[in-house]
């Protein structure tokens, strides 16, 4: 399921591996051609050997709590060398099974992370050329180090989001969610102190673990902000336990009302703008589109749907095979070709990351240019987004606030004569890589948005607060 | 056509109606008074539901109600007009407060809401033909497309008071612009008719184009009488104001992506002919040997009654709730319906 994902984060960590032998930094051009080598030596038998012992080390860890995980990286960092032979592989990162037996030899390297972080952040300030971006958040490779009373789970939840193994605006919100639930479960509120009060305290420190990991995405900002607000307002005289399952049991309403009710009644609205014929259009991978999309086709409705995808996350490929399998006629094409279908396409149905009081759409990177181009050809865009992606402020670009997408996906390079590595390009000190994960598509080139609250043009995004204030 | 097939069948189903009681004629009945527009008429005839209907909880009311303007939309074939009325009372009855002491008691309430509503509602035209006079200067010579209750009673309201010239198209099929003709020239407004191909052709002799509506949807767009979409982009073209009128019972909730997505159009509208299909008798009535050149009816029933205008081609929508931008019109949309 998260295949691409997995792949892209692991060739994020692989190819910072070479330079693992002199333990300084990766970016070092030297020190990166040299540590090639190593690897190479390796026969093909050899590694695969390496391989299977790392899955049979990392099968007998994964049984064992997965608590463990952040203590064994401290001395990982004092012999890195050791790292690249795969012998600490307990320590391995839970995505690694996921990778064919055709994925790089030495995923271990992961165990070198801290190691790698301070390096990259030394590097990051040489190698850096384009100062302007420099503010976009950088994929820190956190994780293993926490600081304060961090919940195992939030520590598992920061690497996930780190590595993009969780990714999306709505599945972060749910697991973020989710994993507070189990948070709150496991506090105890200490003596000389009430829920109402303490519980705040403790939850920021988790939060600033996950935020050390990925930028927070506004839904979760907005979920979070409730949470803190329904904490706040639980009763002093409440028994602990009680006051703990009306939080979770509030949190479950927050999931059930606003991401899972919301997307069925976005379902039910989009679902009747495709019409018999038509041609839908879509970029990425977008939770909500892909359910509309099936939806409309289990509705019995006729069309077919092209997918617009990008590298370097590549993301359609996802969807394309969900939809694929629902046996929808479907067309998978790249940012560049859009030109040529543009005109054959009568709707265009986008997801959202949030949505701002201007009716801008933040939204994965290309989604502004698939738009316009859009709207170019007067073709409706309609966005699929929930309220609580709602964000008060306004947006005019997306220089301001952005992130950094994992590195590109090696595998789907085409020279078959060359190893996966040699294709990745890096940050170099004369090369700055900017891969911004998202843009912001302006209001003049949306024509709809479709919320749980109705159909709304973007111009009237702002009343959305007040269509909510109704709502409760 | 669900018309002829469904005849009272809708009603039949739902108990909380008695039998006798027919949605449809009653929206008949209140459709037959000139002043009565399509929404005031749902409203009327939902409220006789009310009125009629044995319902016993505020739910079996609501699903009564809902029923009926089921049964109404099927049966009535341009539905959009309607569509805004029945959505308004339904949304009223459900957000109505229940401070009686007994059901029947809020349900006579419900139907004294909604008779003094439709009452109150023939002043909105008057607040609207003062809103409207405001834009107009002495001497406007103003262009507007078929017929329209507001559009006349503005211009009527206008002509008391400043001297006004008008240009109104013909509209076919209906020929409807005949009638707005007939009535302005009544009175002594200086009119001329124009066919609906020299709107271009006028534009730049106007003002300002006046349009009624079917209805003002979310977007802040208008669905009117076909021609005005063409009429919007030619005042456009020549920058000239296009004014839009609606009374706020107009104001709908739907959002059309395209003409294509309104709940007008079917697959017959603007289907080709095949030309194999047709009798021998077919090449007697080319062109050439009819008298009059018109369409036949069934070349007619290929083409849509209302079209669907964009609200970037519209300056204003003028309303009984105060003058707005279409994007203020999906604002007090937006907030109006949100709650429901």
């Amino acid at each position: 399921m998260t295949r691409t994902i997995v792949m892209s984060s692991i060739s994020h960590r692989h190819f910072r591996a070479p330079s693992q032998t002199d333990g300084t930094g990766q970016n070092d051009p030297p020190t990166a051609g040299a540590a090639q080598k190593p690897q190479k030596q390796l026969t093909k038998a050899e590694r695969r050997e390496l391989q299977e012992r790392q899955r049979a080390a990392k099968a007998a860890q994964t049984g064992s709590s997965t608590v463990k995980q952040p203590r064994p990286t401290a001395p990982a960092s004092s012999h890195p060398k050791k790292g690249g032979k795969g012998s600490e592989g307990p320590v391995q990162g839970r995505g690694s099974p996921s990778t064919g037996p055709s994925g790089p030899p030495n995923k271990s390297t992961k165990e070198s992370k801290p190691t790698a972080a301070t390096a990259a952040e030394e590097a990051a300030g040489r190698s850096r050329g384009l100062r302007i971006f420099s503010h976009f958040a950088l994929q820190k490779s956190v994780g293993h180090v926490a600081k304060g009373d961090v919940h195992p789970a939030i520590v598992r939840l920061g690497l996930m989001f780190a590595e993009f193994k969780i990714c999306g605006a709505n599945a972060r919100s749910i697991a973020t969610l989710s994993v507070f639930k189990r948070v709150i479960q496991d506090y105890t509120t200490p003596a000389n102190n009430t829920l109402s009060r303490h519980l705040m305290t403790h939850l920021s420190v988790q939060i600033s673990h996950l935020v050390s990991a990925r930028p927070m995405s506004v839904t979760m900002g907005n979920a979070i902000r409730q949470l803190k607000l329904e904490i706040s307002g639980s009763d002093i005289d409440l028994p602990e336990q009680d006051a703990k399952d009306a939080l979770c049991g509030k949190i479950d309403n927050y999931i059930r009302d606003r991401i899972i009710i919301a997307d069925q009644v976005i379902q039910e609205t989009a679902m009747k703008k495709i019409h018999d014929g038509d041609v839908v259009l879509t970029y990425a991978r977008s939770s909500i589109v892909q359910k509309v999309l099936l939806e409309a086709w289990a509705g019995g409705t006729q069309f077919s749907v092209i997918v617009v995808d990008s590298r370097p996350m590549l993301e359609g490929k996802r969807l394309l095979s969900t939809l694929a399998a629902a046996a929808i006629p479907c067309t998978y094409l790249l940012l560049p070709a859009l030109g040529c279908v543009i005109s054959e396409v009568s709707i265009v149905l986008v997801g959202a990351h949030s949505i701002h009081s201007n009716g801008a759409i933040f939204s994965r990177a290309g989604t502004a240019l698939v738009a316009m181009m859009a709207k170019q050809h007067s073709v409706p865009v309609v966005v699929c987004c929930e309220t609580y992606k709602f964000s008060e402020g306004v947006r005019l670009d997306s220089f301001t606030k952005n992130e950094l997408a994992p590195p590109g996906d090696p595998f789907s390079s085409f020279p078959r004569n060359r190893s996966p590595g040699s294709l990745v390009i890096q940050n170099q000190p004369n090369l700055e890589i900017l891969n911004p994960l998202y843009d912001l598509t302006p209001p003049s080139s949306i024509t709809a948005v479709v919320t749980e609250a109705g159909v709304i043009p973007p111009d009237a995004i702002s009343s959305i607060p007040l269509a909510l204030g109704r709502l409760v | 056509m669900p018309s002829t097939a469904g005849s009272g069948e809708p009603n039949s189903d739902l108990d909380a109606t008695q039998p006798d009681f027919d949605v449809y004629q009653a929206y008949q009945r209140a459709l037959a008074d000139e002043e009565t527009s399509p929404p005031l008429a749902a409203i009327l005839s939902l409220t006789e539901l009310v009125t009629r209907s044995d319902a016993g909880t505020m739910f079996e009311l609501v699903q009564a109600l809902n029923v009926g303007a089921e049964s109404l939309k099927k049966r009535v074939p341009n539905q959009i007009g309607l569509a805004a009325g029945c959505e308004l009372f339904i949304g009223f009855v459900t957000l109505f407060p229940h401070e009686s002491a007994n059901f029947s008691e809020l349900k006579r309430e419900i139907v004294h809401q909604g008779k003094s509503y439709t009452l109150s509602a023939v002043n909105f035209r008057s607040k609207i033909a003062e809103l409207v006079l405001g834009f107009i200067k002495d001497d406007s010579v103003i262009l507007t497309h078929s017929y329209s209750r507001v559009v006349t009673q503005a211009l009527l309201h206008a002509h008391t008071r400043k001297r006004i010239s008008v240009y109104v198209t013909e509209a076919r099929p209906r020929g409807l612009g005949l009638k707005t003709y007939e009535t302005l020239t009544a009175v002594g407004i200086p009119c001329t008719m124009v066919l609906d191909s020299a709107v271009a052709y006028v534009m730049d002799k106007v003002d300002f184009v006046l349009v009624g509506s079917e209805a003002v949807v979310e977007s802040g767009g208008l669905i009117n009488a076909v021609g005005s979409n063409q009429m919007a982009i030619i005042a456009k073209a020549e920058n000239k104001p296009f004014y839009a009128l609606a009374e706020s019972y107009k104001f709908h909730r739907s959002f059309p992506l395209s003409q294509y997505d309104l709940p007008t159009h079917n697959s017959g509208i603007l289907s080709f002919a095949h030309p194999t299909n047709r009798p021998a008798s077919e090449p007697a009535r080319s062109p050439r040997a009819s008298p009059q050149r018109t369409m036949t009816s069934e070349q007619m029933d290929r083409n849509p009654d209302v079209d669907y205008t964009t609200p970037d081609l519209i300056s204003l929508v003028f309303s009984d709730v105060g003058v707005l931008t279409p994007g203020g019109v999906s604002q007090y949309l937006v907030g109006m319906f949100a709650g429901l």
